[in-house]
C-alpha cells in the first residue's frame, strides 16, 4: 500500500498540475517556478513590442478643432501649363493679382486608428479621417487678371478625407518593420466629392530595432504629401525614454520631430514641430480630365499639452505657428501626379503666399498607451 | 495492480480530460514576452494570476529585486512584482471564454479590461482591452510543466 501512496505521489509530483494546486503564502518556494519548461516548445517566438514605454498614448479615435489667427493672403492670377503651356516658371516672382485679409482658417478634424488585426506577431490599424480647411477671407482686392481663388476658398473652404493603413510586423524580439499606406482625397469638394482619379496615394516603409524597453529607432523611405507636392524621402524614426521616465523623444523626420516632458503618468507635454499639407483640388479651375491643385504645406513648431480626463479619454491643446510651406498650384493633365523634386523645372499654375500665423488646435481623444 | 494502472492514468491524464472545463487555465503559464511566469489560480470561483518567476529578478540598476515602479498608486511602487497579481476578477462564461477579468501591464502600470480565450490545452489567447474588445491588443500564452 505504501508503493501505491508513494506512487501517486510521483505522479502527481510529475504532472503539469503540480503547480496548480499551491496555495498563495507569502513564504512561497519561488525557486520551484524556475524549473518549468513549456510543454509545446514549437513554433515559439518572441516579437518586439510595438511601443515603448513612456510615449505618448496612442489615439484610437479623436475629434480636435483646428484654428489660425488673421494673416495676409497674396494671389498670382492662375495659368494652366499643362493645358496651355502657360505657367509660371520654377524660378519665377509671379506678379501679385489678388489679395485678402484671412480672418480664420481651420475647423472641425476626426481621426480614428482602429486594431483590425492586434497581436504579437502582426498590428494592421485601420482608420478614416477627416480635415476640414475652412476660409473667413475679408478685404479682397483683385486686378483684372485674378482668379478669384480667394473668394472660392471663402465660400467652399478645403476638404480632406484620408484612409491610413498602418502595419506593424515585428520580426524578432528587437527587429520590426512598419509598413502605411495612404489614400487622401483633398479639394473643395461638397457632398457630391470629386473625381476618384485625383485620389492621391503615399506610401511608407520603415525597419526598426527596439533596443530595449525604452528606446527604439528605425529608418526607411516614404513617398509623401506632407508638405503639399508628391516628395520621396527618407525617413528617421527614434523614441527613447529616460530612465526615470520624465523625459523623452517622439521623432518621425521628417514628418514630425518632438521632445516629450512626462509631468506624470496622466499629464505631458510635447515641443517640437509637424509638416502638414496635401494636394488639394480646385472645381472651378479644373477643366477636362485635367485637375487644378493647390499645393498647400505648413510646418507647424509647437507645444502640445496632453492631460487625461476621465478613463481612457484624453484632452489635447495645442499652441504654436503656422508657417506657410506652400500655397502655390499646378495644373495636372489628365489629373495624373507628377514629381518636381528639387531640380523639376515643371511650371507652376499660381505662386502663392500666405502670412504666417500663431495657431491653435484642441481636442479630445479615446487612447491606450 | 489493475486499479494502480487506473489512478495514475488519471492523474497523468487529468489536466487534458477536463477539455474547457473552467479550471482548466489553473496552472503556470509563460506569456509571449517569455520575460515572466504566471500562476493562475481559482480563488473562490474567480480566476487570479499571479507573477511567480522573472527572467530578470533584479534591476539591473539598483541590484534589488524588482518592484512595481511604474503603479500610477504612489503606495504601490515598493510592492515587490514576483508575486504581483496582475489577472484579477476573471469567471468561466463557457465556451472556452474567461471573462469580465483584468490585465495589469507592469511595464506601464496600466490595467486593461481582460478576456481569456482557450486555444487548445497548451495554449491561451489573451485580449487586453480599453472599452470594447476591439480596442486592444491579444498575446499567447503558453502552458509549463516541471521539467
Amino acid at each position: 500500500m505504501k508503493h501505491i501512496y508513494w506512487l501517486l505521489f510521483l505522479a502527481v509530483l510529475a504532472s503539469p498540475q503540480w503547480a496548480i494546486a499551491q496555495d498563495e503564502d507569502d513564504e512561497e518556494d519561488w525557486s520551484m517556478y524556475e524549473e518549468l519548461e513549456l510543454v509545446d516548445d514549437s513554433n515559439v517566438k518572441r516579437y518586439a513590442k510595438p511601443t515603448i514605454v513612456g510615449l505618448s498614448p496612442t489615439r484610437f479615435l479623436s475629434v480636435s478643432w483646428d484654428m489660425q489667427m488673421p494673416y495676409d493672403m497674396s494671389l498670382s492670377a492662375a495659368r494652366f501649363p499643362a493645358s496651355q503651356g502657360t505657367g509660371w516658371g520654377v524660378d519665377e516672382s509671379a506678379p501679385i493679382s489678388e489679395t485678402g485679409t484671412v480672418n480664420f482658417t481651420g475647423g472641425f478634424r476626426f481621426n480614428s486608428s482602429i486594431p483590425i488585426i492586434s497581436k504579437s506577431n502582426i498590428v494592421w490599424q485601420s482608420g478614416l479621417n477627416y480635415m476640414r480647411v475652412g476660409y473667413n477671407i475679408s478685404d479682397i482686392q483683385a486686378d483684372g487678371n485674378a482668379s478669384g481663388l480667394a473668394s472660392i476658398l471663402n465660400e467652399t473652404g478645403l476638404n480632406n478625407l484620408n484612409w491610413t493603413n498602418t502595419f506593424y510586423v515585428p520580426m524578432t524580439e528587437e527587429n520590426f518593420f512598419i509598413f502605411q499606406g495612404l489614400l487622401d482625397m483633398s479639394g473643395n469638394y461638397g457632398f457630391s466629392l470629386q473625381p476618384f482619379n485625383t485620389i492621391r496615394w503615399s506610401l511608407a516603409a520603415v525597419y526598426g530595432k527596439r533596443v530595449n524597453e525604452r528606446k527604439r529607432w528605425g529608418l526607411g523611405l516614404a513617398r509623401t504629401y506632407r508638405v503639399g507636392n508628391l516628395n520621396y524621402v527618407p525617413v528617421v524614426m527614434y523614441d527613447v525614454t529616460s530612465a526615470d521616465r520624465k523625459w523623452g523623444t517622439e521623432i518621425l523626420f521628417p514628418a514630425r520631430a518632438h521632445g516629450r516632458y512626462n509631468f506624470n503618468k496622466n499629464s505631458l507635454l510635447l515641443f517640437g514641430y509637424e509638416l502638414e499639407g496635401q494636394s488639394y483640388r480646385i472645381d472651378e479651375f479644373s477643366f477636362g480630365n485635367n485637375s487644378f491643385e493647390i499645393r498647400r504645406g505648413e510646418l507647424r513648431p509647437r507645444l502640445e499639452f496632453q492631460k487625461q480626463i476621465p478613463g481612457p479619454f484624453w484632452a489635447h491643446f495645442q499652441a504654436g505657428y503656422r508657417i506657410d510651406w506652400t500655397f502655390n498650384a499646378d495644373e495636372l493633365s489628365g489629373s495624373r501626379e507628377f514629381f518636381r523634386g528639387f531640380f523639376g523645372t515643371q511650371d507652376f499654375g499660381m505662386i502663392n503666399s500666405l502670412g504666417n500665423a500663431a495657431y491653435f488646435n484642441v481636442g479630445i481623444s479615446f487612447v491606450t498607451f | 495492480m489493475k486499479k494502480l494502472i487506473l489512478i495514475l492514468s488519471l492523474s497523468f491524464l487529468g489536466t487534458y480530460a477536463w477539455a474547457q472545463n473552467a479550471d482548466d487555465i489553473v496552472g503556470v503559464w509563460e506569456p509571449g514576452h517569455g520575460k515572466a511566469r504566471v500562476k493562475i489560480d481559482n480563488i473562490d470561483g474567480k480566476y487570479y494570476g499571479r507573477i511567480v518567476w522573472l527572467k530578470e529578478p533584479n534591476d539591473p540598476e539598483t541590484g534589488k529585486p524588482k518592484t512595481d515602479v511604474n503603479n500610477p498608486d504612489a503606495s504601490m511602487k515598493n510592492v515587490p512584482l514576483r508575486g504581483y497579481r496582475i489577472l484579477k476578477d476573471f469567471e468561466y462564461k463557457g465556451k472556452g471564454e474567461w471573462a469580465d477579468g483584468t490585465i495589469y501591464d507592469p511595464e506601464t502600470g496600466n490595467t486593461y479590461s481582460s478576456v481569456i480565450t482557450w486555444k487548445d490545452e497548451n495554449t491561451l489567447d489573451i485580449r487586453g482591452y480599453v472599452g470594447v474588445k476591439t480596442f486592444g491588443r491579444s498575446d499567447t500564452w503558453r502552458r509549463l510543466k516541471v521539467k
